[in-house]
C-alpha cells in the first residue's frame, strides 16, 4: 500500500490542503458500527529517538499496545466480536506529513495495528476527527485537546510519565462526573456519556480478575458520598468501575503515581499534570 | 475548614495526611464480613460481588476494630473542642483490596453507622501497601497476615485482628491502647536471647544491659504518635482526664528485667501512663481489668489467651517468635 501515491492523487485534484485519510489495508477495517474509534496523533505516537529508516516511540505508545491487547482478549472469546478498539492516527505537523510514508512504517516495524492514518492541517483536524466518527481523542497537546472537546469530541490528555502497566488503565475523575448544577454542561457530555457506556460494555466482556482493562475512579475534593454518586452515576451509565479512590482532599500525586493510568477522562478536558 | 459544596449538611474534610495520625483500617476489621467470605471462599469473586451488589443497602455489622476507631473519633471530637483550626487529629482512612463493587454497601455502612471516614482506597486486588506509604499511615489493622507483614517490613506499624465473639464492654470517652514490651515496642533482641539460651541468661543479659537502650519495635512510633496528642491535653490542663490512656503489658519483672524497658521508654521521650510487670503470669485477667480499645502482642498464644477473656488483642507478626508460631501451626496441621 503507498500512501505517497494516494496523496498524490489528492494533490492533483487540488484536495491536498484538505484532510486526507489513508486506510491502512494491511489492518482489518473495523465494523463501523461495533468499533469505539480512538484517534492518536503522530506527535504523542513518534516521539522517542529516530532510527534512519523509523521513527522511535513516544509517550503514546504503551497506549496503543494496551488497546491491542483488550482486542486480542477480546477476539480471544469471540472471533467475531464486532466491539473493538479502533485506531486511527492523526497528523497535523507539517514537517511529519512530509514524511508520511515513514509513518506508515514506523507504525508497521512497531508492530501497531492502525486502520487508518489521517493527515489535515491544523486549522481543520477537527474535521477529521469528526469525519472518523473519533469517539475518544487523545493528545500530548493540552490546546489540541482542549479544541477538540469544545467541538463535542471527547478529548484526554496522555500521561506524559507513560504507563508501564499491560493492562489498559482508564481513569475517571470523579469530580468531573458528579457536577453541581451551577454551570452549563461540558459540550462533550453526550460523547463521554456514550464512551462510558461502550468502554462498560467492552469491560463486561472479563471477569473481575484477569481483566485486560481496569476502570479506575478517583475522586479528588469530595466527600465519601460525592464518591458514591460518582459510582451509581457511572453504573447508571453501564460503566462498572473496578478500583475507587476517594482522596477527599490528600495530595493526588503520590496516589496517581502509584495508579499509572494510560489517559485520565473528566467530562471536559482535565490533565494529569495538576 | 474546607467545605465541602457536594453534601447537604457542612462537613469538614479530613486532615492533610502530614499532619494527621493516619490509622487505616481494613473492611474485615472495621465490619463483619464472614458470610460474605464464605460467599468468596465457596463460590469464587464473581458470585461474591454478585452477593454483595444484591445486599448493598444492608449495612455490614461492626467488627473487632469497630470499638478502636469511635475511640479515635471521640478523641477527635474533644481535639477540635480544645484545638479547632489544628490538623493534628486522627484520620480514618478504609483500606481494601475489595473489588470497587463492594463501593456502594461499604459507604451505606459508613452512613449507617455515622463513622467520620472520607478517605478510602478500593484496590481491586492490587496490594494495598503503596497506598498506606502515599498517605503516611502510622497504624495499619488488616484481617491479612501477609499484609500486615508487607506494611511491617515498609517500615509501618501494623497487626492482624480477629474476629472474636465474646467481646467485653470498653469505654466510648476514653482511648485505651495496650502494648507488649519485647518485639512490639521493642525489638525482639532480648527474646532472641530468651529463645537461644532461656530464662537465666535472659537476666542476665538484661542486668549486665540495664543501661544500653533496647532497639526500637514496630510500635514504637505509634506510642509516639499517642503521646503528641496526649500531650496536647495536658497543655490544657486536661492530664487528669485526657481521653487516651497507654499501657504497657509485659512478661518483664518489675524489679529486673523491666528496668532496661523503663529507661528506654524514658530515654526516648515516651510516657507511658501504666506498665504492668507480669513476671511471666498470664496476660488474660490483667487486660481484662484494663479493658483496652486494642492490645498488640507478638505472640499469637497471648493473643488468643485475650481473645478468650474479651479482649480485641492484635498480633504483630515481627521477630523471633514468628518461627514459634509457625512451628505451632505446622503441628496443629499434623
Amino acid at each position: 500500500m503507498s500512501v505517497d501515491s494516494a496523496r498524490e492523487t489528492l494533490y492533483h485534484r487540488g484536495e491536498a490542503d484538505m484532510v486526507a485519510t489513508i486506510q491502512n489495508t494491511d489492518v482489518k477495517q473495523e465494523d463501523a458500527h461495533g468499533a469505539v474509534v480512538v484517534a492518536v496523533t503522530s506527535r504523542a505516537l513518534f516521539g522517542g529517538d529516530d532510527d534512519d529508516d523509523v521513527s522511535g516511540v513516544g509517550v503514546a505508545f504503551p497506549l496503543l499496545q494496551a488497546l491491542q491487547r483488550v482486542n486480542q482478549r477480546l477476539l480471544e472469546k469471540d472471533p467475531a466480536e464486532s466491539l473493538l478498539f479502533d485506531v486511527v492516527l492523526i497528523t497535523t505537523d507539517s514537517q511529519q506529513q512530509q514524511q508520511s510514508s515513514r509513518i506508515v512504517s514506523s507504525t508497521r516495524h512497531h508492530g501497531l495495528e492502525v486502520s487508518r492514518f489521517c493527515f489535515s492541517s491544523q486549522e481543520d483536524f477537527i474535521e477529521s476527527l469528526l469525519t472518523n466518527n473519533v469517539q475518544l481523542f487523545l493528545s500530548t497537546d493540552r490546546n489540541e485537546a482542549l479544541q477538540a472537546s469544545q467541538q463535542g469530541v471527547l478529548s484526554a490528555l496522555l500521561d506524559r510519565q507513560g504507563a508501564p502497566s499491560e493492562q489498559l488503565r482508564v481513569m475517571l475523575c470523579g469530580d468531573a462526573v458528579v457536577r453541581p448544577d451551577a454551570g452549563p454542561a461540558p459540550v462533550s457530555r453526550p460523547a463521554a456519556e456514550s464512551f462510558s457506556s461502550r468502554l462498560g460494555e467492552m469491560r463486561r466482556r472479563f471477569g473481575a480478575l484477569d481483566s485486560p482493562l481496569s476502570i479506575v475512579l478517583v475522586t479528588s475534593s469530595g466527600d465519601r458520598e460525592s464518591c458514591g454518586v460518582a459510582l451509581r452515576t457511572l453504573r447508571s451509565r453501564g460503566l462498572g468501575v473496578d478500583e475507587a479512590y476517594c482522596l477527599a482532599g490528600a495530595p493526588r500525586s503520590p496516589i496517581l503515581s502509584l495508579l499509572r493510568p494510560h489517559f485520565l477522562l473528566g467530562d471536559g478536558v482535565i490533565g494529569l499534570e495538576d | 475548614m474546607r467545605l465541602c459544596p457536594l453534601r447537604c449538611t457542612h462537613f469538614i474534610l479530613p486532615p492533610k495526611p502530614e499532619n494527621a495520625v493516619t490509622v487505616a483500617v481494613s473492611t474485615r476489621v472495621l465490619f463483619r464480613t464472614e458470610r460474605e467470605q464464605k460467599v468468596f471462599e465457596q463460590n469464587g469473586v464473581e458470585e461474591y460481588l454478585r452477593y454483595q451488589i444484591e445486599h448493598e443497602n444492608e449495612p455490614f455489622a461492626p467488627g473487632p476494630a469497630f470499638p478502636f476507631v469511635k475511640a479515635l473519633e471521640a478523641v477527635n471530637a474533644r481535639l477540635r473542642e480544645l484545638y479547632p483550626q489544628s490538623e493534628e487529629l486522627f484520620d480514618i482512612v478504609l483500606v481494601t483490596y475489595n473489588h470497587a463493587h463492594v463501593g456502594i454497601r461499604l459507604i451505606n455502612t459508613i452512613n449507617h453507622h455515622n463513622l467520620f471516614i472520607e478517605r478510602f482506597c478500593m484496590t481491586g486486588g492490587s496490594s494495598p501497601i503503596g497506598y498506606l506509604k502515599a498517605w503516611q499511615t502510622n497504624l495499619y489493622l488488616s484481617a491479612d497476615a501477609d499484609k500486615v507483614r508487607e506494611a511491617l517490613a515498609e517500615g509501618i506499624a501494623a497487626a492482624t485482628m480477629f474476629v472474636t465473639e465474646k467481646l467485653t464492654e470498653v469505654s466510648e470517652s476514653q482511648l485505651r491502647v495496650a502494648f507488649d514490651g519485647d518485639a512490639v515496642l521493642f525489638s525482639d533482641e532480648s527474646e532472641r536471647i530468651f529463645k537461644a539460651h532461656g530464662l537465666d541468661k535472659f537476666f542476665e543479659h538484661e542486668r549486665d544491659n540495664e543501661d544500653t537502650l533496647l532497639d526500637h519495635g514496630p510500635l514504637k512510633g505509634f506510642l509516639e504518635a499517642l503521646g503528641k496528642l496526649q500531650k496536647k491535653f495536658y497543655a490544657k490542663g486536661q492530664r487528669l482526664n485526657c481521653p487516651i490512656r497507654t499501657y504497657l503489658v509485659t512478661a518483664r519483672s518489675a524489679a529486673s528485667s523491666g528496668i532496661r524497658a523503663l529507661k528506654t521508654l524514658r530515654a526516648w521521650g515516651l510516657e507511658i501512663d501504666e506498665a504492668l510487670f507480669l513476671a511471666g503470669a498470664p496476660k488474660g485477667p490483667m487486660l481484662e481489668k484494663i479493658r483496652p480499645h486494642i492490645y498488640f502482642d507478638d505472640q499469637m498464644f497471648h493473643v488468643e489467651g485475650a481473645a478468650e477473656m474479651g479482649t480485641v488483642a492484635a498480633h504483630v507478626p515481627y521477630g523471633i517468635a514468628q518461627k514459634h508460631n509457625q512451628k505451632r501451626n505446622e503441628s496443629a496441621r499434623k
